[in-house]
């Protein structure tokens, strides 16, 4: 035997390869994808915008490690994970969100959506969305109170979003040119680059959405995020809202439909892993979220159609994508029908 | 010529540099005995040589009656000093013959026979008497692979020189040095299947290799008679890893999936290993059993990679340092490639019928990441070339559901590995399949062994009727 012998040689099941990649990795550019918006949202709303944020992400990263300390768990801080639902959380809320709030809405994220149903990756509902969530039905008032952009300062005057100018009130359906003449802008056109450029009230990452189109981009471009989740929800959202007499482009351009379709719907942990599982994911969010706004009791859908969604990841698992040599199986006997038909969910 | 290529899989380091271009070199092992494991593939053979018998280079020392089993014959000329229990690839002890080479190079071959004049039945015992087994890495026993079942109709052989694993560089090299034998024993095996296509496929990085083999294929056509008849063609894949796996390579080549369960026959097709396909030639044309192996020995750790080729049984230690010297931080010995290689516990082990490689990789050249939680990610279901569900296998294993896990496909996985390549959690999902396979085949097992226990309980309680 030869210099082997002096080595530790360990012992393990194949592949001895991997990609250097790791979770971390996707987690941290994930993290990245969401700073311009984040960034944006500052320049936009001011100082309560960056306070929102700092406070979100410091709650939601020390109450993780708190609780993992407390339950004796090893501190996973260094995955990114809480920062990325700290930081998804803040841009979700009204930059005028009291601190305490904000505090509060990140600590039940982590800690109750998150952390009681197991940590990273065994979470059933999207925890940034579980987070708004609690704070939206607890605290009604200031969770939809919205300040313009560029107004100065905490005492920010309360504006109307473009959203629930569009919803239908008494069964009349304002135009693009009606809603861009509310909103104190002279042509549509005007008014739809002002949307898309995040000229408006609304929450601090959701309205800018040149920024996060590029995300978008970048993202699927990474392979980080499947397309098909955030395409087939917007298209469906669109599709439905538009049957309904409403204006596709302030449908798309208002509210936090293309920022729940890229952020929030394509979460890991709480969506379909498998291809069609995603697309009818993206399509159930989609027409929740177009329901919501025509008939629903808030203008806004997207938080509470992801979130329904999400209860049924596991039944959109069951689609799987047609196994290499698949045969169907052959009729079996009387005996055991339920079992057949169990294994013919084998095709999609 | 168009690149063809299956949906899936991924294309890792190929680090195939360091030996691509070496020739196989012949060496021995510096111990002068080789350690013949009795059972290389197929059933268990039992040894017909006692301790203390002077043996031939080429003279059959183990075999079975079993229609699924494959001779072993002696790799060196010389006296049997043991029969005894070894350290073998798998880390496990099994019994092995020790032949103290004599040095006298006396060889015992079979006589020559032309496979185009004689019955396939006779072509077929011949295969088997010259214990040739797949010599990609599954040592499944060649001639029953040619036999399919009957009612199948093969139309197509296909020779595997796709050679995705990474380091590995075997099957290259015996293709570009014995192009001719290869495209010899392609047409012997079209000859006892039927076929009527010959496929020699490999992968792009090997383009450099479609004009020799096609000069060799030139060459053969212009025989008159015999091998000269069959209609044999390169085709190049795209450079993808597991190409190299039999159903991939199927699915890559002629566009046919194999059916779950089922045999390649099963779609019109028969795969062979081109070192398999070269053996076969040397059986008919030579006379000579499978008793000698190129191999390649690579890895960080290697001051020298080099491709060799070894008697069978030649234990790897044997080859350090005279053939093979190793630098100091050899973290991980694989028998086989990194993909689907196994990891050995020392050198000490002998190179077997199926050993197309022995890699001593360093800590930076493999994986030693801990676990982390599976993020729902889904990229083991992108790059699954099975287009099974990994992570959902995975969960319903934990779940302990091994009905859904089945439903997700656990029992159709090919274990490439490739799904644990790729997770950025590092989940030993392929480990994970292993042991949920195992599982589910002593659940089985335990279910029929009641359900005969209870069928003889009822005869015998109708005999005492």
């Amino acid at each position: 035997m030869g210099a082997s012998d002096k080595n530790e040689i360990y012992l393990s099941s194949s592949p001895h390869y991997a990609i250097p990649v790791s979770s971390k990795h996707i987690m941290f550019v994930v993290l990245a994808s969401l700073l311009p918006a984040a960034v944006y949202g500052v320049y936009l709303f001011g100082f309560p915008a960056l306070l929102t944020i700092l406070v979100s992400v410091a709650s939601a990263v020390g109450s993780e490690a708190l609780f993992r300390f407390i339950i004796k768990e090893d501190i996973r801080v260094g995955d990114y994970s809480a920062a990325i639902t700290g930081l998804l959380l803040a841009m979700i809320l009204p930059p005028s969100t009291p601190v305490w709030m904000t505090a509060l809405g990140a600590i039940f994220a982590v800690v109750v959506a998150k952390e009681f149903f197991g940590g990273l990756g065994s979470n059933v509902f999207n925890p940034a969305l579980s987070g708004r969530a609690f704070l939206l039905v607890s605290f009604a008032g200031p969770l939809t109170t919205w300040t313009a952009p560029f107004s100065s300062g905490v005492d920010a005057v309360s504006a109307a979003t473009p959203l629930s100018l569009l919803k239908p009130a008494e069964g009349a359906i304002l135009t693009a040119a009606e809603i861009a003449e509310k909103s104190g802008f002279a042509t549509a056109q005007e008014f739809y680059l002002n949307l898309f450029m995040g000229n408006r009230a609304g929450s601090i990452g959701e309205s800018a959405i040149f920024l996060i189109l590029l995300s978008f981009i970048f993202l699927t471009a990474t392979k980080i995020i499947d397309w098909r989740t955030p395409v087939s929800m917007i298209v469906t959202t669109l599709a439905v809202t538009t049957i309904a007499g409403m204006d596709p482009l302030v449908s798309l351009l208002s509210g936090g439909l293309v920022f729940g379709a890229v952020f929030m719907a394509t979460d890991y942990a709480t969506s379909p892993v498998t291809p069609v599982g995603r697309l009818l994911f993206g399509f159930g969010c989609g027409l929740i979220t177009a329901l919501i706004r025509i008939f629903g009791g808030y203008p806004e859908g997207v938080m509470f159609s992801i979130l329904i969604m999400n209860a049924l990841v596991p039944f959109l698992n069951r689609i799987i994508p047609r196994k290499y040599g698949w045969v169907k199986p052959a009729k079996k006997t009387a005996a055991a029908p339920a079992k057949a038909s169990a294994s013919s969910g084998g095709a999609q | 010529m168009t690149a063809k290529t299956f949906k899936g899989g991924v294309h890792p380091p190929e680090r195939k540099d360091a030996t691509k271009d070496l020739p196989v070199v012949r060496v021995l092992p510096s111990s002068r005995t080789v350690w013949i494991p009795v059972t290389q593939g197929g059933a268990p053979n039992a040894p017909i040589v006692k301790i203390g018998d002077v043996v031939a280079r080429g003279q059959r020392i183990a075999e079975s009656d079993a229609f699924m089993s494959a001779p072993v014959h002696a790799s060196v000329s010389g006296t049997v000093k043991k029969i005894e229990t070894h350290l073998v690839t798998g880390n496990v002890d099994a019994l092995c013959v020790a032949i103290e080479d004599d040095g006298s190079g006396t060889t015992l071959f079979m006589d020559p026979l032309d496979p185009f004049t004689c019955t396939p039945e006779t072509a077929l015992e011949r295969i088997r008497s010259a214990g040739l087994v797949g010599m990609g890495g599954a040592a499944f026993p060649t001639h029953v692979k040619l036999s399919p079942p009957k009612g199948m109709k093969i139309e197509y052989l296909i020779a595997n020189g796709a050679e995705c694993e990474p380091y590995l560089t075997i099957d290259e090299r015996t293709m570009a040095e014995h192009a001719a034998k290869i495209v010899d024993g392609v047409a012997i095996c079209m000859r006892i299947t039927g076929a009527t296509e010959g496929i020699i496929a490999l992968e792009d990085n090997k383009a450099y290799l479609v004009p020799i083999l096609e000069k060799a294929i030139a060459a053969q056509r212009a025989i008159p008679v015999g091998a000269g008849a069959f209609a044999i063609s390169v085709v190049l894949c795209k450079t993808r890893y597991p190409q190299g796996g039999e159903k991939m390579l199927i699915k890559a080549v002629v566009n046919r999936e194999v059916p779950s369960g089922g045999l390649p026959a099963a779609a019109g097709c028969v795969v062979q290993n081109v070192g398999t396909l070269k053996a076969i030639s040397e059986a008919f044309r030579e006379g000579k059993p499978l008793i000698d192996r190129g191999l390649t020995l690579s890895g960080g750790a290697c001051a020298e990679p080099k491709n060799v080729e070894v008697p069978i049984g030649t234990l790897v230690g044997d080859l350090i340092p005279e053939v093979i010297s190793l630098n100091p931080g050899v973290c991980k010995i694989v028998s086989g490639g990194p993909m689907m290689g196994i990891a050995m516990k020392s050198a000490s082990f002998p190179v077997q019928k199926n050993t197309s490689g022995v890699l001593f990789l360093t800590s930076r050249e493999t994986a030693l990441v801990e676990e982390s939680p599976c993020i729902g990610c889904g990229r083991c279901i992108t790059i699954c070339s099975c287009r099974l569900a990994p992570v959902l296998i995975a969960r319903a294993i934990k779940a302990d559901d091994l009905e859904e896990a089945t439903r997700n496909g656990l029992m159709d996985c090919v274990e490439c590995g490739t799904c644990a390549y790729v997770c950025p959690a590092h989940v030993k999902l392929v480990q994970h399949f292993r042991i949920g396979k195992h599982m589910v085949r002593t659940k089985a097992a335990a279910k029929a062994a009641a359900e005969a226990k209870k069928q003889a309980a009822k005869a015998a309680s109708e005999g005492a009727r």
